[in-house]
C-alpha cells in the first residue's frame, strides 16, 4: 500500500547565485522512501555531493542547505513544531543537521512545499520570502550587522506584517563562525553543526515564509482520537506538572545529583553552587512565562527575566539544560542572571550556547595550565566565573576580533592553532560535545563517538538509561541501546516531530506509526519506520566515509580516558580504550559495516534513486 | 447561565493547540489559518502571549457595521447568518481586538461561535489560559491574584505533621497602629 496523503509532493528550489525559485515534483516512491526532515536532508546533501563529485566547500555556494519539515509536522499530536536543517557541516566537513522547534517549520509547509533547498550565493545580503506559491528574494544590506532579535523586528515592520515567521542569523552568521545558529520565532534555534555560517556563506540573513494551506492529512478523525489519547496519557503522566514548570532546567539537579553535569571545561561533574542556578531557582526568582513550540502541552521553554542586579531588564525564552549547564558551570559562573544575560547574547549574535560554552571553557583551562599565553587572549586574562571576560569572548568570537577569529572556527582550527589544547578541548569530529559528561557511562561514549553529526546527544541519549539501569549491562545491550536509539531518535527527525514526549514522558513509540498512518494513508509498523530511519543512519555514515571518515575518527576526547571527574559520584571515573574499541568493533559488526566502519559497497545502491 | 471563553495570557505557552482543534472542529483540517482564534506573540519587550478570540461583547460593533444584519445573537452566542453573510468583511475591521479573521479558502469570515456552547479550545487548553466561567464570576482570577501579591505580604516556613508548610500574612507597621 503507498501514501495517499500527508504531502504536497512539491520541493521548492532556489539559487540565490541566479534569483530562481523553482517548484519540482516529488514523487511518492521518494516520499516513501525518505519520509521527511533529516530523511530528505541527507538523501539531497548525498545527492549534491555526487553531482560535484564531492568536491563541496561547506562555506562555498555549491554547498546545499535543505530546510525540511516532516509529514506530522504542524498536525493535530504531541509536539508536532519540528523542522530540520541540513547540509555539509562547516564544523566537521562531513554530513550536519540541526532540528528546530517553534513555528517556522509549520508555516514552511503551510507554502505548500514539503521541502525547501537553497544552493548559491547572493550577490547583496538578501532576504528570501515564500509567501504561499510566490518565492522572491529581497536584497536588505540594511541588515548587516543585525542581531536575530532586532532583525526578526525590522523584517516585520519592512514587509508590513507580524504573521510571517522568521528564520535568521545575527553577527556570528554573518561572520562565518562555524558554530553559528539559525534563530526562529525569538529563541527557537537549529543551534548545532554550524548551519547559521553555511546561510552567512550564501549572503543570506534570513528566510521568511507566510503560508495558508491545509496541511494534507488522510484521516483527520482518526488522528484526533489517536492524538487525544497521546495527550491525554502525558497529561496524565506524574511529571507532566514539572514539565511545565520546570522544563528542561529540572535536568540540571539531577546532572548534578548523578555526576553528569559539566563543569569547570568537564574536569569535575558535580557543581558545589548547583542551587544557584537550577530549576527551582529559576522558578522562584526568574521565571515569568511558559513557551511551547507548535502544538506542544509540555511546555519546556521557559521565558526568563532578571529583575534587579546588573543584568537587569534580560529577558529571555528559556534556558533549557544545554545552554545553562555549557554556559553555567562549565565556565564556573553560578550567578542565574549572569548566564540569562550569556544565552541572550547568543541569541542574539546567533551563536551555539553549547560550542560557545564549551570552546569559552577550553580557553578558561587553557589560559590556566598555561597553554594560551596572556598575549594569546589579546592581554585579558580570564579565569573560571569571571563573568565579565566570558561575555567579552563570546562578543569577540562573533565580531571575529582577536583570539575570537580562531577561536570561531572552532575546535579544530584551535588544535591545529594550539595542538596542547588536543588534550583540554572536548569534541569528536569537529563538533564540541554537549553537556553530559560520558565518564559516567561508556555508551554515551559510544553515542558521541559514532554519531553522524560529532559529539552531540540527538542520536543517542543513553547516559540517563545506563546510569539508571545499565549498571550490568552487557557490551552486547550496550550497543543495541546505542543503536536503537540512533535509529528512533532521528526518527522523531524524520517525521517532523519532538521526541520529548518519549523521552522524557515515556509516551508509547508505537502512537507514531498510528499518527503516521492517519496523515500519509499508509499503514506502517513502527519496525518498517525504523528500517527507514536505519537506512538514513547509512546514508549518513556513507556520506561521511565517502569524505574521509573512519574508525580512527569514531573517537572520544582525550580527557574521557585520562582526567577522571574530582568530585561527586563518579569521581575517578574513566572509560578505557580497550572496551570502547571492543565496543566499537561489535557496534561497526551489528550495523553491518567493516571492522574499519565504512559500509559495504552494497549500500551505496540504496540510494542510487 | 452565561458563560464566557475568558484568556489569561500570563498562562499561555504560545503552543497553538488552540487554533490547529478550532479549524479542526469547524473545518475537519490541519490548518491552524482556518481557526477563530489565534496567538499573539510579542518579544521581548513585553513578553506576551495572548489568544484573540471573540469576547461576545454586549455592545457587538461587528453586529452593528453588518450592512445586512447577517450577526445575531441566539442563546447569548453571537451567530453569522451563512446565508446572507456578503463576505464585506466590515465586521473584521469593526472588532476592536481583530478577533474575526480571514482565510482565502472560505467565502465567510471565521467568527468563533463557542462551538455551541463547549469550546474546543478549551478544552484542550493544556495550560489553563483559556477557560470557560459564567459572566458573574469574571474577574475573580484578577481579584485574587492582586490579593495574593498584596505588596507587604511576608511568609515563614512552619512544620505541619513533618511536611514544610510556607505561611503568608501581611505585616501591620508599628506606626500604622
Amino acid at each position: 500500500m503507498s501514501i495517499k496523503s500527508g504531502y504536497f509532493n512539491k520541493h521548492l528550489h532556489v539559487d540565490l547565485t541566479t534569483g530562481n525559485a523553482e517548484h519540482r515534483d516529488i514523487s511518492d516512491a521518494f516520499l516513501e522512501k525518505y519520509i521527511g526532515g533529516r530523511g530528505f536532508g541527507a538523501k539531497m546533501v548525498w545527492y549534491n555531493l555526487k553531482e560535484h563529485d564531492f568536491k563541496v566547500d561547506p562555506l562555498g555556494p555549491e554547498n546545499l542547505l535543505v530546510i525540511a519539515p516532516g509529514p506530522l509536522t504542524g498536525v493535530y499530536l504531541p509536539s508536532s513544531g519540528k523542522t530540520s536543517f541540513a547540509a555539509i557541516s562547516p564544523a566537521t566537513g562531513l554530513y550536519g543537521d540541526s532540528s528546530m522547534g517553534g513555528s517556522f517549520g509549520v508555516e514552511l509547509r503551510q507554502t505548500g512545499n514539503d521541502v525547501l533547498s537553497i544552493a548559491g550565493r547572493a550577490p547583496k545580503l538578501s532576504v528570501l520570502f515564500i509567501d504561499n506559491n510566490e518565492t522572491t528574494i529581497l536584497p536588505m544590506p540594511e541588515l548587516k550587522g543585525k542581531s536575530c532579535l532586532e532583525t526578526e523586528g525590522i523584517i516585520k515592520e519592512r514587509l508590513g506584517t507580524y504573521t510571517v515567521h522568521v528564520a535568521t542569523i545575527g553577527v556570528a552568521g554573518e561572520n562565518m563562525v562555524k558554530f553559528a545558529c539559525v534563530n526562529a520565532d525569538w529563541g527557537r534555534n537549529a543551534g548545532r553543526t554550524g548551519i547559521g555560517a553555511i546561510m552567512g556563506s550564501k549572503n543570506l540573513k534570513a528566510i521568511v515564509v507566510r503560508g495558508h494551506n491545509d496541511l494534507p492529512t488522510y484521516d483527520v478523525s482518526g488522528l484526533v482520537t489517536e492524538a487525544d489519547k497521546a495527550y491525554k496519557y502525558m497529561e496524565e503522566h506524574k511529571y507532566f506538572k514539572m514539565w511545565q514548570r520546570e522544563g528542561l532546567m529540572n535536568v540540571i539537579e539531577y546532572a548534578n545529583q548523578k555526576g553528569i553535569l559539566p563543569t569547570y571545561n568537564f574536569k569535575d561533574s558535580v557543581f558545589a553552587k548547583h542551587d544557584q542556578i537550577n530549576g527551582a531557582t529559576m522558578l522562584d526568582y526568574f521565571k515569568i512565562g511558559n513557551s511551547a513550540c507548535f502544538s506542544c502541552s509540555m511546555c519546556c521553554g521557559n521565558i526568563c527575566l532578571v529583575k534587579n542586579g546588573k543584568y537587569t531588564g534580560t529577558v529571555i525564552e528559556g534556558p533549557e539544560y544545554e545552554s545553562c549547564a555549557m554556559l553555567g558551570p562549565n565556565l564556573g559562573i553560578d550567578n542565574f542572571a549572569a548566564i540569562l544575560y550569556a544565552v541572550r547574547l547568543c541569541d542574539e549574535l546567533g551563536m551555539d550556547t553549547i560550542s560557545t560554552g564549551n570552546i569559552t571553557g577550553a580557553v578558561i583551562e587553557g589560559y590556566e595550565k598555561g597553554i594560551l599565553s596572556i598575549s594569546d587572549l589579546d592581554g585579558r586574562e580570564i579565569t573560571w566565573g569571571d563573568e565579565e571576560a566570558i561575555l567579552e569572548l563570546i562578543q569577540k568570537i562573533a565580531d571575529r576580533q582577536g583570539i575570537g577569529d580562531i577561536l570561531a572556527d572552532g575546535s579544530r582550527r584551535i588544535i591545529k592553532k594550539w595542538p596542547r589544547m588536543d588534550k583540554i578541548i572536548l569534541q569528536v569530529k569537529g563538533l564540541e560535545q554537549s553537556a553530559y559528561d560520558s565518564r559516567a557511562g561508556i555508551s554515551m561514549g559510544l553515542a558521541y563517538a559514532t554519531s553522524d553529526i560529532g559529539a552531540h546527544h540527538t542520536r543517542a541519549w543513553t547516559i540517563a538509561k545506563e546510569i539508571e539501569e545499565g549498571k550490568n549491562w552487557s557490551d552486547e545491550e550496550k550497543v543495541n541501546t546505542v543503536i536503537y536509539h540512533q535509529t528512533l531518535r532521528p526518527l522523531f527527525d524524520m517525521l517532523g516531530v519532538c521526541r520529548l514526549p518519549w523521552v522524557e514522558l515515556g509516551l508509547n513509540e508505537k502512537h507514531y506509526q498510528n499518527f503516521y498512518k492517519y496523515v500519509t494513508g499508509k499503514e506502517a509498523s513502527l519496525d518498517e519506520l525504523l528500517e527507514l530511519s536505519n537506512n538514513i543512519y547509512d546514508l549518513t555514515r556513507l556520506i561521511n566515509t565517502r569524505l574521509g571518515t573512519s574508525r580512527k575518527d569514531d573517537s572520544l576526547p582525550y580527557k574521557v580516558w585520562a582526567n577522571p571527574p574530582l568530585t561527586g559520584p563518579n569521581v575517578g571515573k574513566v572509560l578505557s580504550q580497550k572496551d570502547f574499541q571492543k565496543l566499537l568493533s561489535l557496534y561497526y559488526e551489528k550495523r553491518g559495516w567493516d571492522e574499519d566502519g565504512i559500509p559495504p559497497a552494497g549500500v551505496e545502491r540504496k540510494f542510487e534513486d | 447561565m452565561s458563560k464566557k471563553i475568558v484568556v489569561i495570557p500570563e498562562q499561555c505557552s504560545g503552543c497553538r493547540i488552540c487554533e490547529l482543534v478550532c479549524a479542526i472542529k469547524h473545518f475537519g483540517v490541519n490548518n491552524p489559518k482556518k481557526s477563530a482564534i489565534r496567538v499573539v506573540t510579542t518579544y521581548p519587550h513585553p513578553v506576551m502571549r495572548m489568544p484573540i478570540v471573540c469576547s461576545q461583547c454586549k455592545v457587538p460593533t461587528c453586529a452593528q457595521v453588518c450592512p445586512v444584519n447577517a450577526l445575531r445573537r441566539s442563546n447569548g452566542i453571537m451567530q453569522l447568518d451563512k446565508e446572507n453573510c456578503i463576505s464585506c468583511y466590515k465586521c473584521v475591521d469593526a472588532c476592536p481586538f481583530g478577533a474575526i479573521y480571514v482565510h482565502e479558502d472560505c467565502d465567510l469570515p471565521i467568527i468563533c461561535d463557542m462551538c455551541g456552547g463547549d469550546p474546543e479550545c478549551v478544552n484542550k487548553c493544556p495550560t489553563g489560559a483559556l477557560r470557560l466561567i459564567p459572566e458573574s464570576t469574571l474577574g475573580e482570577f484578577k481579584r485574587l491574584n492582586n490579593v495574593l501579591s498584596y505588596t507587604q505580604m511576608k511568609e515563614i516556613e512552619f512544620y505541619e505533621k513533618g511536611e514544610k508548610k510556607v505561611i503568608h500574612y501581611a505585616e501591620v507597621g508599628k506606626e500604622e497602629l
